[in-house]
């Protein structure tokens, strides 16, 4: 699982707003692409629709084939159980540890415990917070927080990684700290796709460019 | 190019014992939950005991009346018969009476009988001596099988009162007709009250679990982008739901106790007046039981309720 395909895709909200017009992209597997534009330029409600949170007015969202906007409510769970997505306000729950918010994914998937344990140590280790596992999310810097944040999302080890303006509130270091973990995940396998407004960091770094104004595709 | 798929290309994420081990975390973080929340738990618990512990102790009542009325009065309603005076058929047709399915015992009470039970109780028996006649009637005390329904009762009194030489015939069964009544009003207004108390307890859980459900919005909205499915979303709040209206059913089962602690004594004297005596019953595990079950339920319908309403429009980005 890992190759995404936006066919034809409009997306119209109820007040008349169109978020998307006539959006045709793909995303290989394995690949890290930017997603930018400017804001309302479409970037949020693409990763909306690929996260299921959201239907698409017409056309096709492929998901290794299969078009996930289709998928029954038995089946969605599954399928989100098998993406990650990091968001700019982390969307963290402040009355839980950093271990439980990172191991939220594997209980909702009823793994075992000792299975949990194992891998939340392994995902806050990779992002350097395996000492602060017990500690609320708030005691955290923001940068802190987006990287308990970026564990949550690659604790399940999913194929496909969506970051949504991952490195909005950092500064230029830790925004390129962050970067450097998603490589590292694509570089094992992961599809990433990173909605970002920052040319800067995107013009450093060597991956494909999906650019969006208006709803839809100017790049 | 494949629509909607059956299957995806996505692993089903499954566990052995996980579906276990989910509701035994669940449960365990319900439990938390309403132990942190102590006075709105007993809060809830108080208001859904009250809506219980009144259509149960109507319930109660009904069982015990019910009790009374099939031992009352040597267990059975009774048909007097008061002959006229100077008819001699008395005999015969107490053992017409008697030959009857549906009858139990007759007793005979012979004019001169009368006469002499009458000097005996008043001490009037001088009064009576100057008149030319006993004026007291012969009479037949009827006595019914335990299985003579109140049809066969007015066949037998019909047939009595065509019979020869019967001036009077008195059905006695008032207080049993009483007592059924009460039985049957109290059997009514527990289905009203349950009814309309249920209602109550189910709004209460589902405003309290409502109020469970905007605290933890935040949390369920995560839940729901890493893949919890909607069963996983309603399940800590079906628990809640279930275990306050179970802690209510056990303040309906201490409430209808206290209740029958404090009537006990009052009631039994006032049994007692009517040589009646009885054992109060239909307290117990079952009782018990049935109380906290039907709180359970009624938790779980008001956060069905709640969860239906809040979760439905559950926005997460």
């Amino acid at each position: 699982m890992g190759r995404i395909e936006f066919l034809n895709v409009y997306k119209r909200y109820p007040s008349g707003f169109e978020a998307l017009r006539d959006l045709s992209v793909v995303f290989e597997e394995g690949s890290m692409t930017f997603l930018t534009g400017h804001s309302g330029a479409g970037k949020t409600t693409c990763l909306k629709l690929l996260l299921c949170l959201d239907n698409p007015t017409h056309g096709q969202i492929l998901v290794n084939g299969v078009n996930v906007s289709r998928l029954s409510a038995r089946r969605l769970p599954h399928y989100r159980q098998n993406l990650g997505a990091v968001f700019q306000d982390h969307k963290l729950l402040a009355a839980r540890s950093v271990f439980d918010n990172v191991a939220l994914p594997l209980r909702v998937s009823h793994m075992r415990e000792r299975e949990v344990r194992r891998r939340v140590s392994a995902a806050l280790n990779r992002v350097g917070l395996l000492e602060r596992e017990s500690l609320p999310p708030m005691q955290l810097s923001t940068g802190e927080q987006q990287r308990v944040g970026i564990a949550r999302a690659v604790v399940s080890r999913p194929k496909i990684l969506l970051a949504d303006e991952p490195t909005g509130n950092l500064d230029p270091e830790l925004s390129q700290d962050i970067m450097a973990l998603f490589q590292g995940f694509n570089e094992v396998g992961a599809t990433v796709i990173v909605a970002s407004h920052d040319r800067a960091l995107i013009e450093s770094l060597d991956n494909p460019v999906v650019e969006l104004s208006h709803g839809m595709r100017v790049r | 190019m494949p629509d909607s798929p059956k299957q995806g290309p996505w692993p089903r994420t499954s566990h052995r014992w996980g579906w276990w081990r989910g509701h035994w975390r669940v449960a365990r973080d319900a439990l938390s939950f309403i132990s942190r929340h102590t006075g709105t738990s007993l809060l809830v618990w108080l208001l859904v005991g009250i809506a219980l512990a009144l259509p149960a102790s109507l319930m109660l009542l009904q069982t015990n009346l019910s009790r009374l009325g099939a031992d009352w009065g040597g267990g059975r309603p009774s048909v007097s018969v008061y002959m006229e005076l100077g008819a001699l058929n008395a005999a015969e047709l107490a053992a017409q009476l008697e030959r009857r399915a549906e009858v139990q015992a007759v007793a005979l009470t012979s004019q001169d009988e009368a006469l002499a039970e009458f000097t005996a109780y008043t001490g009037l028996g001088d009064a009576l001596t100057g008149l030319e006649r006993n004026p007291l009637p012969a009479s037949l005390r009827v006595t019914f099988a335990a299985n003579a329904g109140a049809d066969a009762l007015e066949a037998v009194a019909a047939s009595v009162r065509a019979a020869e030489g019967v001036a009077d015939v008195v059905v006695e069964r008032t207080w049993l007709e009483r007592i059924n009544a009460i039985s049957r009003l109290a059997s009514a207004l527990g289905w009203v009250f349950g009814a309309l108390f249920g209602v109550g307890a189910v709004l209460v859980t589902a405003t309290t679990v409502r109020f469970a459900i905007d605290s933890q919005l935040d949390e369920l909205k995560v839940m729901k982008l890493v893949g919890a499915s909607e069963a996983q979303l309603r399940r800590p709040f079906l628990y809640f739901g279930a275990l306050y209206g179970a802690g209510g059913g056990l303040v309906a089962a201490m409430l209808v106790s206290l209740g029958l602690i404090i009537l006990e004594a009052p009631l039994l004297d006032l049994l007692g007046s009517f040589d009646q005596t009885l054992v109060l019953g239909g307290f117990d595990v079952a009782f018990v039981a049935a109380l906290v079950g039907l709180g359970s339920a009624l938790g779980m319908a008001g956060a069905v309720l709640a969860v239906r309403q809040r979760l439905a429009a559950l926005d997460v980005m």
